[in-house]
């Protein structure tokens, strides 16, 4: 077996080329590591594929911080929608917050997201589409849409950049990364 | 509830103005979600980024929309000092400050794999609102403790006093409460 001191997993979207870095959570498993903080040319390749993907009658992006910022910002630009981030701690200036804990299968601390009421009156009656970087459980992009619904608004569709392992969810990607 | 109002580049905005601590609100902005704002911010920014600049840093999580989008206009990489260090970091280097808007202290994190990034390079912080300027001390300390020169700063506001080390668009006044 070859041995080299830092293996990478290739990546091609559009014309644009990465090799990621692999990285490895549990012994024997390993996973291509993409970064999406920091590499604009990356997050347009990826943003310009899921373009058509997107609904015509998408009103408002939903997504929460932080590694998928840069790609909703993106798809926002190009349609001239705004985009509404749920944060993952509670900020001081919150009033009366939309709570939602993040279902998980595996134990560890329990992660919440927050929402300003401020912004979710903006997803009252509203198509909203759900974006991600990368989705594996589909936990988070779930919590995403109960906060939508909690906000009354409607979940038209769910994109994300990639998806890494089971899903029960729908949900248009770009490119599968696998488990190596 | 009482507003502040902004223009940048032609692009009009009412700040809530909000509490948040005792004796003391803000004007708050927030260039998460809004797309328009942030491109026109990104656009003014880039007029003023000094021309010896080689790379962004941006501390996670409200200027990271806005580092995207100045780095797609100048060309130049950006790096995102991150809040926690993660699992897949290699020889993550951290600093702690304390943050003005929590009263807690906050870690900044860069990555191991940034660092040679910023290493020997002059480096433009970019930030949406300095205040205080512990964010910016810390950050400061950060990049110089890797190698890295601060040559310039850049915000979007700077807030409560005036201060010329940083290049900013406007200034935001301090508010009480019972202004409101």
């Amino acid at each position: 077996m070859r041995m080299e001191t830092m293996e990478t997993y290739p990546i091609q979207i559009g014309s644009v080329t990465r090799r990621v870095p692999l990285h490895e959570p549990f012994p024997g498993v390993r996973i291509p590591l993409v970064d999406f903080l920091g590499d604009v040319e990356f997050v347009r390749a990826v943003a310009q594929e899921l373009l058509p993907k997107m609904p015509e009658d998408a009103d408002l992006l939903v997504t929460c911080e932080t590694s998928s910022i840069p790609l909703t910002h993106e798809l926002a630009s190009a349609r001239e929608l705004d985009y509404i981030v749920a944060r993952k701690r509670r900020r001081p200036y919150m009033v009366d917050p939309i709570i939602q804990e993040v279902e998980s299968l595996t134990l560890g601390a329990v992660e919440v997201l927050w929402l300003d009421r401020r912004y979710a009156e903006k997803i009252l009656n509203k198509n909203v589409v759900l974006v991600m970087d990368v989705v594996a459980s589909g936990g988070t992009m779930k919590a995403l849409e109960k906060m939508v619904n909690r906000a009354g608004g409607r979940v038209i569709a769910r994109l994300a950049g990639f998806h890494q392992g089971e899903t029960d969810l729908e949900i248009s990607t770009v490119a599968e990364l696998p488990q190596l | 509830m009482k507003s502040y109002p902004i223009e940048i580049g032609g692009v009009k905005r009412e700040l809530p103005v909000v509490q948040v601590g005792d004796g003391v609100s803000v004007a708050l902005l927030n260039l998460l979600g809004d797309t328009e704002l942030t491109e026109a911010v990104a656009a003014e920014m880039a007029r003023r980024l000094p021309d010896e600049i080689e790379v962004l840093v941006t501390p996670e999580v409200k200027a990271v929309p806005l580092a995207h989008a100045l780095s797609r206009i100048s060309g130049l990489p950006y790096i995102v000092a991150r809040k926690t260090a993660k699992p897949y970091m290699i020889d993550p280097v951290t600093r702690e400050v304390l943050s003005i808007t929590t009263g807690k202290p906050q870690l900044l994190v860069l990555d191991g794999a940034d660092i040679v990034k910023i290493k020997g390079k002059k480096v433009a912080i970019v930030d949406d609102v300095v205040s205080t300027g512990s964010t910016l001390k810390g950050l400061r300390e950060l990049i110089e403790s890797v190698g890295g020169e601060v040559a310039a700063v850049l915000a979007v506001f700077t807030e409560g006093s005036p201060r010329d080390d940083v290049i900013a668009l406007g200034h935001l006044p301090l508010f009480k409460p019972e202004e409101e």
